[in-house]
């Protein structure tokens, strides 16, 4: 999908074309595919699918941080932690339900999200990605080793299950009702938010923060709210896994999460919402259907992974070449040569 | 969105072609990490399980067993997509691992639902078996093997002791099990700390804690850890005596520490040295999978759980059901296994017998006291 297109629609059919898409989707999440896991009937492909949902709404926050903004975020998984722990701490210690707890975990991601952002969102590129890496870190080890407060690795077990308003959502179509409209939702808030003009200021972040600086845009607040928004967005995603799974431990927010999520966002396409649903579905449902793979299976998904980025630098459906960022991100050390020798280290 | 479809249609099918099997033949699941940063253990467990399920099936017995291994890399993503796997295919009535706690707890939740039998060679937590009454474990706790090396600390003088531990919720249960007794014996804790995980450098924990003059040192690591904080230890020319668990029972650990190993305490329920004919014949069948190296504790408990649950599914027979397996599993009293006699308790913890090993010239000895 081409952002242009679905900004500005010019005559009827694409306007026409424009709805056209989104009620496809619609009809699959909420009619085709509950028809079809009520169908199997297997708590395994309910499982998968809920899953796949979460995933999907991680890696559209992130889109909105690394994708429209440009920024390089390492340390996304430890708001998802943030919101798992403020839905489990929430219902193990007050006893409150889903429909509390949801609104909740994200605005404690987005809080601690801006408390972090207030001293490090002067940083640019590469300073910014370790900043993010080292708040990541910061945060999971806070979960770990503050055991009188979260129980450190003995992880929390969430008792309650989906619920909305004391009606309990806890059967299997239920609960992935309650998943795909959350994240349905979130992702729709998403959508606009990246394309709009407010969406249109990220992108001038990412395209050269400085140009937009001097044209008067106030990259550096609109960075912090980027990043904070994002990180509601992870609570949010971290409140349903807790309610989803009933048990939840540090060990589930570690560095290697923010990467999944990262790859998520890069092998889809770097600033397209659409590239970040598919890798996100890509990279979650991959490695179960070759599952019968045993051993090779993790090799298989990283072949894929790789070879996207080889063959697809701007990833499935992106907006700007993977590289590109990198690039930028690590720019100090990376030029074009200008010789016709190709862009190499320094 | 429609190669979600897609994906989803083909694995409903291969589930379909999948559960199409023989009568006689009785399905387990187990789920372990294959990949990933714990791969070493799950890999084991697979030939402890493979041991104990070839010897089952040449046996002559009425029925076969068949054991579905899943990957899960010790995350509790996979496995609880795994837990829900095997709770789908209806001919599985019982379920073997996970390996880490985290893991074991997670999937936990979706067997308590379902009614699966759930029985982990090494989940530590002190909460596990708590989940519900489909939980079991077959690894001492804490709570039994603190106080028993408390005990035995106290007997040789040992009243001002240090405790470290990695910062897992297993390494949690090993200080609060061991320092709970020590206070209850009239001895005091002078310093006690957890570490992460695959530390490198244990050297400033190693001088905070010698600031502290302890008569011994009491420690919570695997064996990684454990030979990476001895070889310091030695480096630093400290001599405090070094206590430790069960789990850092593994040949591994003297392979890899050397001579730093010398003098360490510990203790466990598994001695390959052991001449009855069950541990014999099992660190044989072991020795001939893994060129020649001998088993550590967590294989053999491992093959040892693989055995009480085909025990259970037999005495479940004919006909076995999840809910018959777990009847039997519950029942389960003085199995003779490579670790010991083992029993469950009414709260399905492992009771096992403890021995009490000293490292002397390369090798774990059995000490008297």
């Amino acid at each position: 999908m081409n952002a242009s297109e679905s900004v500005v629609p010019t005559d009827g059919l694409t306007r026409r074309r424009g709805l056209l898409v989104p009620a496809l989707i619609l009809l699959l999440v909420f009619a085709a595919l509950p028809a079809l896991l009520a169908g199997f009937d297997k708590g395994y492909f309910y499982q998968i699918a809920n899953l796949a949902l979460i995933f999907v709404l991680l890696s559209a926050s992130m889109h909105l941080v690394t994708g429209v903004a440009g920024l390089l975020h390492l340390g996304h998984a430890a708001f998802y932690g943030v919101g798992a722990y403020t839905a489990a701490l929430l219902t193990s210690k007050l006893g409150l339900g889903f429909t509390v707890t949801l609104p909740l975990s994200g605005l404690m991601a987005a809080l601690v999200a801006f408390l972090v952002a207030l001293p490090t969102m002067r940083l640019v590129s590469i300073y910014f990605a370790v900043a993010t890496l080292a708040i990541g870190q910061m945060l999971y080890l806070v979960m770990l080793n503050w055991v009188d407060f979260t129980k450190g690795p003995n992880g929390i077990i969430v008792s309650k299950g989906f619920e909305l308003f004391g009606f309990s959502l806890s059967g299997r179509l239920a609960a992935y009702y309650t998943v795909a409209a959350v994240v349905t939702l979130s992702v729709v808030a998403i959508g606009r938010l990246s394309h709009s003009y407010y969406g249109n200021a990220l992108r001038s972040i990412r395209e050269d923060d400085q140009c937009a600086d001097a044209m008067g845009v106030s990259t550096v607040r609109l960075k912090m709210e980027a990043f904070t928004l994002s990180a509601f967005f992870a609570g949010v995603a971290g409140s349903l896994w807790a309610h989803m799974t009933g048990y939840i431990s540090p060990g589930d927010f570690k560095f290697s999460e923010s990467i999944l999520i990262l790859a998520m966002v890069v092998v889809g396409g770097l600033g397209s919402l659409p590239g970040a649903i598919i890798g996100a579905l890509l990279l979650i449902l991959l490695p179960e259907g070759l599952r019968a793979l045993g051993d090779f299976r993790n090799i298989m998904v990283g072949l894929v992974m790789f070879l996207s980025i080889l063959l697809l630098p701007k990833g499935l459906l992106g907006e700007v070449s993977a590289l590109r960022l990198v690039r930028r991100q690590l720019g100090a050390a990376w030029r074009n040569t200008g010789k016709g020798e190709g862009i190499g280290w320094r | 969105m429609k190669f979600r479809l897609l994906t989803l249609t083909t694995l409903a099918a291969a589930g379909i072609a999948g559960s199409a099997f023989a009568a006689d033949t009785v399905k387990l699941g187990y789920q372990l990490p294959l990949t990933g940063d714990t791969a070493q253990y799950g890999q084991d467990f697979r030939k402890a399980a493979e041991i104990a399920l070839t010897e089952f099936n040449a046996a002559g017995k009425p029925f076969k067993v068949e054991i579905v291994f899943e990957d899960s890399r010790s995350d509790a993503k996979e496995g609880t997509n795994i837990a829900r796997k095997f709770v789908d295919d209806k001919e599985i009535v019982g379920v073997l691992g996970d390996f880490t706690s985290g893991v074991s707890m997670a999937a936990a939740q979706v067997y308590k639902e379902a009614g699966m039998p759930q029985l982990s060679q090494t989940a530590s937590h002190p909460d596990y078996t708590k989940v519900s009454k489909y939980q079991f474990r077959n690894i001492a706790t804490q709570a039994q093997e603190g106080p028993y090396n408390a005990k035995w600390m106290a007997a040789k003088g040992f009243k001002n002791v240090a405790v470290i531990a990695e910062q897992t919720d297993w390494g949690q249960s090993v200080v609060s099990g061991f320092s709970d007794a020590v206070k209850a014996n009239g001895g005091t804790v002078a310093f006690s700390e957890f570490f992460n995980r695959g530390l490198k450098d244990y050297r400033s924990l190693i001088s905070k804690l010698e600031r502290a003059k302890p008569d011994a040192i009491y420690t919570g690591f695997f064996y990684e850890d454990g030979a990476q904080f001895l070889k310091q230890l030695q480096q630093l020319g400290i001599k405090t005596p070094v206590y430790s668990t069960s789990a850092a029972y593994s040949p591994k650990l003297i392979e890899l520490a050397g001579g730093a190993a010398e003098g360490v305490h510990l203790t466990s329920n598994f001695l390959p040295t052991d001449p009855s004919p069950n541990v014999q014949h099992f660190v044989d069948e072991w020795k001939k999978r893994s060129d020649g190296a001998v088993p550590g504790q967590f294989p053999a408990q491992a093959y040892d759980a693989v055995r009480i649950m085909l025990a259970a599914v037999e005495k479940a027979s004919p006909n076995p059901t999840r809910e018959k397996v777990r009847d039997a599993l519950a029942q389960t009293k003085d199995f003779p296994g490579v670790t010991g006699k083992t029993s469950f308790s009414a709260d399905r913890e492992a009771e096992k017998e403890l021995v009490k090993v000293e490292v002397k010239g390369g090798a774990f000895v059995p000490v008297a006291d």
